[in-house]
């Protein structure tokens, strides 16, 4: 009895705001003490992050991305991409989706995108006589959608968190993240067909651009091919990413003051950094607790007596997550759910490559899902709009995407052709 | 409350200057790491000392997150309460999860500190004749500075209520 309500307690301090590491934290020292277990041990299980080899990618990834971000970067390769897609049918916003995308993949969906690209990117699309609602929508969407490609975040948590190659993840994203651009493009060019055309592609402004920023535009390029031809392992990657960001932007372009900006970009990224950590340092004590109390074990049989073949699975695994995903942050919803959904969807022989990618998918719409979404209040924020707003702006791209994970669900070669 | 609101001061200060020496720090290890693995030459220590960097700077990050209250959270009830303009309801759950937030940290301290002595005992030297207990005792060191924050952002609310008054 003790104990329940000692956890309606740990739930009710959640759902007040308490930082999701206090409540991780709180619910392993509750967990231990009732399992007569000393409360050191929760100390030992913090300390355990310190010996993941791949711990470094969080900092330095997530530095580069910031540097990225706060530079003249996203001007000089919207230059580019405008000068490469611009000219379509809703060349503008396939434009503002693949350069959001891009910042999304180094900045880990932390809201950086929708504030340091969003300013820029509307006006533009008002000026190109896209709706207000469009472009509210557009850009709120794209603040989470490189989600899937190399070198996200999420995804390097995902694969610290369950133990599945990072490499491989960074390959199984790709197509899925391009299904998903692909398909919000569609949506751009219906709503851009009855505008005006911008003009003829031209080969030498393309040129003229990719010069501009050729040093920001190989990145990605260059990072896969590090990894993947074998020159780099990923957290030497992510060194070298950073390093190579710092170089670029303090003394080739000039954008960024060394003594100024760069402590400023530090602490700025730390503070978002430390924050996941804490929670992955607090979460790994009481995940292994239910893990030894069998709470996944207990829940698969339960889910058993309802479900019985893996179609249905995975219907009722994304109604799940993207219920997770209107009401957690995705680096939360990583931490706790995670270890509880693996065993289960290895029992429905799900791939594990192909459930990170669906998992991912799914958190990725959650940032635009009500009530919570955490894109629709920092579109709110930037652009002083009421909330409301926001969730009719974001409604048809929920929708789109909810078609997207449909596909990226049920057709697993999407997400395990590269990695095969 | 001008003293625990310089401490407050110092406290950001010290987490945001360790950060920046630190980030500097293991982005140079992990690229000499790399320079140095192109002439055959690995040093061991390398790479155990940017990984307890990297477990430091998550509690400083914190301390940072802390002041800026920028934490990770699910937050349903808090900004319900924010969007319904009930800003005295509002402010009493920021005092709810300050104190929750503080004594949990103080339990975990707790709990670092008897971690640390067991290593004290036990443990062994682990890089450049840096004891284990050292390298433990990161975590109630880290959580201290977090502690302190939260602790100050319960007292400070109170002053905030006079002033509004």
């Amino acid at each position: 009895m003790l104990e329940v309500i000692s956890f309606s307690a740990i739930a009710l301090f959640a759902l007040l705001g308490t930082p999701l590491f206090i409540i991780m934290a709180l619910a392993a020292l509750t967990a231990f003490f009732f399992s007569e277990v000393e409360l050191s041990a929760v100390a030992i299980e913090i300390y355990k992050i310190s010996s993941q080899a791949t711990i470094l990618t969080i900092p330095l990834f997530t530095f580069a991305g910031y540097m990225m971000a706060e530079s003249g970067s996203p001007k000089r390769l919207l230059r580019l991409a405008d000068a490469a897609l611009g000219w379509l049918p809703g060349g503008v916003a396939i434009v503002s989706l693949v350069i959001c995308a891009f910042f999304t993949a180094f900045t880990g969906a932390s809201g950086v995108t929708i504030i340091a690209l969003g300013g820029l990117l509307y006006p533009i699309l008002m000026n190109e006589e896209y709706s207000d609602k469009f472009s509210l929508g557009l850009i709120t969407t794209s603040g989470s959608l490189g989600l899937l490609f190399p070198p996200s975040l999420p995804i390097i948590l995902y694969g610290l968190v369950t133990g599945v190659d990072i490499d491989k993840l960074f390959l199984a994203g790709i197509v899925p993240g391009i299904l998903l651009i692909i398909i919000l493009s569609a949506w751009a060019i219906y709503n851009g067909k009855s505008l005006s055309s911008k003009g003829t592609l031209s080969l030498n402004k393309i040129w003229e651009a990719f010069r501009g920023c050729i040093w920001e535009a190989i990145l990605p390029v260059a990072i896969l091919y590090g990894i993947y031809s074998g020159k780099t392992t990923t957290t030497e990657a992510a060194a070298v990413t950073a390093f190579y960001v710092f170089i670029i932007e303090v003394f080739v372009y000039k954008d960024l003051r060394l003594t100024k900006d760069i402590p400023k970009i530090i602490c700025d990224c730390m503070s978002l950094v430390g924050g996941i950590l804490l929670i992955l340092c607090c979460a790994l004590g009481f995940t292994n607790y239910l893990v030894d109390e069998e709470i996944p074990t207990q829940l698969l049989e339960l889910m058993r007596t309802y479900i019985d073949n893996k179609i249905v699975f995975l219907l009722f695994l994304n109604i799940f997550l993207l219920v997770v995903g209107a009401l957690m942050d995705i680096f939360s919803a990583i931490i706790v759910v995670v270890p509880l959904i693996v065993p289960i969807a290895a029992e429905f022989d799900v791939h594990p490559v192909h459930l990170a990618i669906i998992f991912l998918t799914n958190l990725e719409i959650g940032y635009i899902t009500p009530p919570v979404g955490i894109n629709l209040f920092i579109s709110s924020f930037r652009f002083e709009r009421p909330i409301t707003e926001l969730y009719k702006a974001s409604f048809p791209f929920l929708i789109l995407l909810i078609g997207a994970l449909i596909i990226v669900t049920y057709v697993p070669a999407l997400s395990l052709w590269l990695v095969e | 409350m001008n003293v625990l609101k310089k401490i407050d001061s110092l406290v950001e200060s010290y987490a945001s200057w360790f950060l920046i020496f630190a980030v500097s720090g293991m982005l140079s290890l992990a690229i000499l790491n790399i320079v140095l693995r192109w002439f055959s030459v690995t040093l061991l220590w390398v790479e155990p000392l940017i990984r307890h960097l990297v477990f430091l700077s998550a509690f400083m990050g914190g301390t940072l997150a802390t002041g800026r209250r920028t934490h990770i959270g699910i937050d349903i009830l808090g900004k319900y309460f924010e969007s319904k303009n009930m800003m005295n309801a509002h402010a009493w759950v920021g005092r709810i999860i300050s104190l929750v937030s503080f004594f949990t940290l103080v339990l975990l301290i707790k709990a670092g500190i008897d971690f640390a002595a067991v290593e004290a005992k036990y443990g062994k030297i682990v890089f450049l004749g840096i004891h284990g207990k050292y390298l433990v005792s990161i975590i109630p060191f880290g959580l201290s500075f977090i502690a302190y924050r939260f602790f100050y952002l319960f007292v400070s609310s109170w002053q905030q209520e006079v002033k509004d008054a």
